[in-house]
């Protein structure tokens, strides 16, 4: 398959999600904002919390991008299998980490004022 | 029913597929050229063949006329309804309106065909008024055959313990609502059958023997369960080495095989199917010679079985209207039976204003919507070399594809084409067709329909 046959379809396949795909970006960009006009800033702010949650979230892709797609983890077998949901786990805790970890600061931020 | 997304979604795809093209075509594929006509096209079939040759002759020609005769509002994803009948997907997942995927600038007659003169360049249609075409495109699918197996008919779908994913959407949810009252009963036989007939998916039986399979696994009572899959020949599937990994992991998932048994009448009320043995020199693959005339033999020893859910495939051909044409294969392996074109370059083997694509043509494979991906730009460079009284320039390699579901969440991607006995012919190297895989599942599941719907837009 070539490679703008990739792409004609991956577009396809974004397509019934591109409303998800876009209150997702709009929640993550509204949490990154507001916590910004609080002084937040991602390389300052620490939060273990976060950490251990979007990894939580990482660890357990493993289970429910399976269970998402009407399979199960016994029938992740080949390699590409292994590095298509190893991905799939690491997008999760990309996409968790990047929310919760705004999120996180708003809340510390709310309790001490 | 459906959600209102379509400016949306074709906005985004216009989007994707101008980057795509923008940044990965070379700029000779971009300016493919557009031919200036007054030539009349006629469509026969919007499904998607028929679907996928509109959009592709919409934007290729200029000046002349397109019809497509297509007389059903709705479009069903028919790949999915395996997927239906084994209770994975919602069944409105497999519905579009066609209004959706017809381009504009053709003309859509919302009518089916009755008859083609080929001779004249003519069509009658069921409501008595006339088509006449410089060009002809038939596209017209298959016909089910229930009528052939005594007692049967697609209105017994989901009653009596029958099933039968090919019937229809409503046909395939009566048939995912047969195998639960099945698996509710706790126990019993089931029977799963092939037709001696060249079938669309081939592999659709299998699919549906194999999640029926995962089903009664997974009720904890697998050993109350009895399984049986008639089939009428020596194989199981055309691709050789799938053939022989289905029998074998049939074995293995205790599935009791009976080779040489064509279903041919069924007794639904008393729950018992006869079946003919058709004689171990009989080879009802994808190249038969079995024509309905000579379907129905005497003197030929038959078995009774009982049963406590059966899945029906039914015999399949060309429509009737094709069949009483001059269009059909009038000697040869599909003589009677299905549309008479030459398999490398998709035109008629005697009209060479006709061309067919998808189930209807007479093929030793190809009856899947993906093989209509690789048909689809044949035909359409072929027809235009006609319509320019050129050479035909492309020709299709019988190229294939079957996601042969072997359990309910994981599946092997299948594909091969004509040459060196039905050899594998894999899009990604990465994805092994002999593995057993989880992304290939994936791709059934969430990726195929996407592609499915790019090569009705004309697209893929």
């Amino acid at each position: 398959m070539t490679i703008t046959g990739i792409v004609t379809i991956l577009m396809f396949v974004l397509a019934p999600y591109i409303w998800f795909i876009i209150a997702g970006l709009v929640i993550i960009v509204a949490l990154h904002f507001s916590a910004y006009l609080r002084g937040y800033q991602i390389t300052r702010h620490h939060s273990v919390i976060a950490l251990l949650l979007a990894g939580l979230v990482g660890l357990t892709a493993y289970v429910w991008i399976p269970w998402l797609t009407h399979s199960k983890l016994d029938y992740v077998a080949t390699v590409f299998d292994w590095v298509a949901l190893t991905g799939a786990a690491i997008a999760a805790f990309i996409v968790a980490l990047i929310v919760l970890h705004p999120l996180s600061y708003l809340i510390s931020d709310r309790r001490i004022h | 029913m459906h959600k209102p997304l379509l400016l949306n979604r074709r906005e985004l795809l216009k989007l994707g597929t101008g980057l795509g093209v923008s940044s990965l075509i070379p700029l000779s594929a971009v300016s493919a050229n557009t031919l200036q006509t007054q030539a009349h096209i006629v469509i026969l079939g919007g499904g998607a063949a028929g679907m996928a040759m509109a959009n592709r002759l919409a934007t290729r020609l200029e000046g002349g006329t397109i019809t497509l005769v297509e007389p059903r509002e709705t479009h069903h994803y028919q790949p999915g309804w395996t997927l239906v009948a084994s209770g994975v997907w919602q069944p409105d997942k497999t519905m579009r309106p066609n209004a959706q995927f017809v381009p504009r600038g053709v003309k859509w007659v919302r009518e089916y065909a009755a008859s083609i003169d080929a001779d004249n360049k003519r069509i009658s249609l069921a409501n008595g008024a006339t088509l006449n075409y410089d060009y002809l495109v038939v596209a017209t699918g298959i016909q089910l055959n229930y009528h052939l197996i005594e007692g049967m008919s697609p209105t017994l779908v989901g009653q009596h313990g029958i099933g039968s994913v090919y019937a229809s959407l409503d046909g395939a949810i009566r048939t995912n609502q047969a195998i639960q009252t099945w698996l509710d009963h706790g126990q019993g036989k089931g029977i799963f059958t092939a037709a001696p007939t060249p079938v669309k998916c081939a592999g659709a039986p299998m699919k549906m023997t194999f999640t029926t399979l995962s089903r009664l696994e997974a009720s904890g009572r697998r050993d109350a369960f009895d399984v049986e899959y008639m089939a009428p020949g020596t194989s199981l599937f055309s691709q050789p080495w799938v053939n022989e990994f289905v029998k074998q992991r049939f074995d293995e998932q205790g599935v009791t095989r009976r080779h040489h048994y064509r279903l041919s009448a069924i007794d639904p009320q008393a729950k018992q199917a006869e079946f003919t043995f058709i004689g171990p020199e009989s080879e009802f693959t994808s190249h038969h010679q079995l024509r309905e005339a000579e379907f129905r033999r005497e003197n030929q020893p038959t078995v009774i079985a009982d049963y406590d859910f059966i899945h029906v495939v039914p015999p399949m051909s060309a429509h009737d209207f094709i069949k009483q044409s001059a269009l059909i294969a009038q000697d040869g392996p599909f003589r009677g039976e299905w549309l008479d074109v030459d398999i490398y370059t998709m035109q008629h083997n005697r009209y060479p204003d006709v061309f067919g694509i998808g189930d209807v043509i007479g093929a030793p494979i190809n009856k899947t919507a993906a093989s209509v991906k690789a048909q689809a730009p044949v035909v359409e460079a072929n027809l235009l070399a006609v319509m320019q009284g050129n050479p035909l320039p492309a020709r299709h390699t019988g190229y294939t594809s079957c996601p042969m579901i072997t359990g309910i969440g994981k599946a092997m991607l299948v594909e091969f084409g004509y040459e060196d006995n039905f050899a594998f012919m894999p899009s990604f190297s990465f994805i092994d067709p002999t593995d057993e895989s989880w992304v290939t599942w994936v791709m059934k599941d969430r990726m195929l329909q996407p592609a499915y719907y790019a090569v009705l837009a004309g697209q893929a």
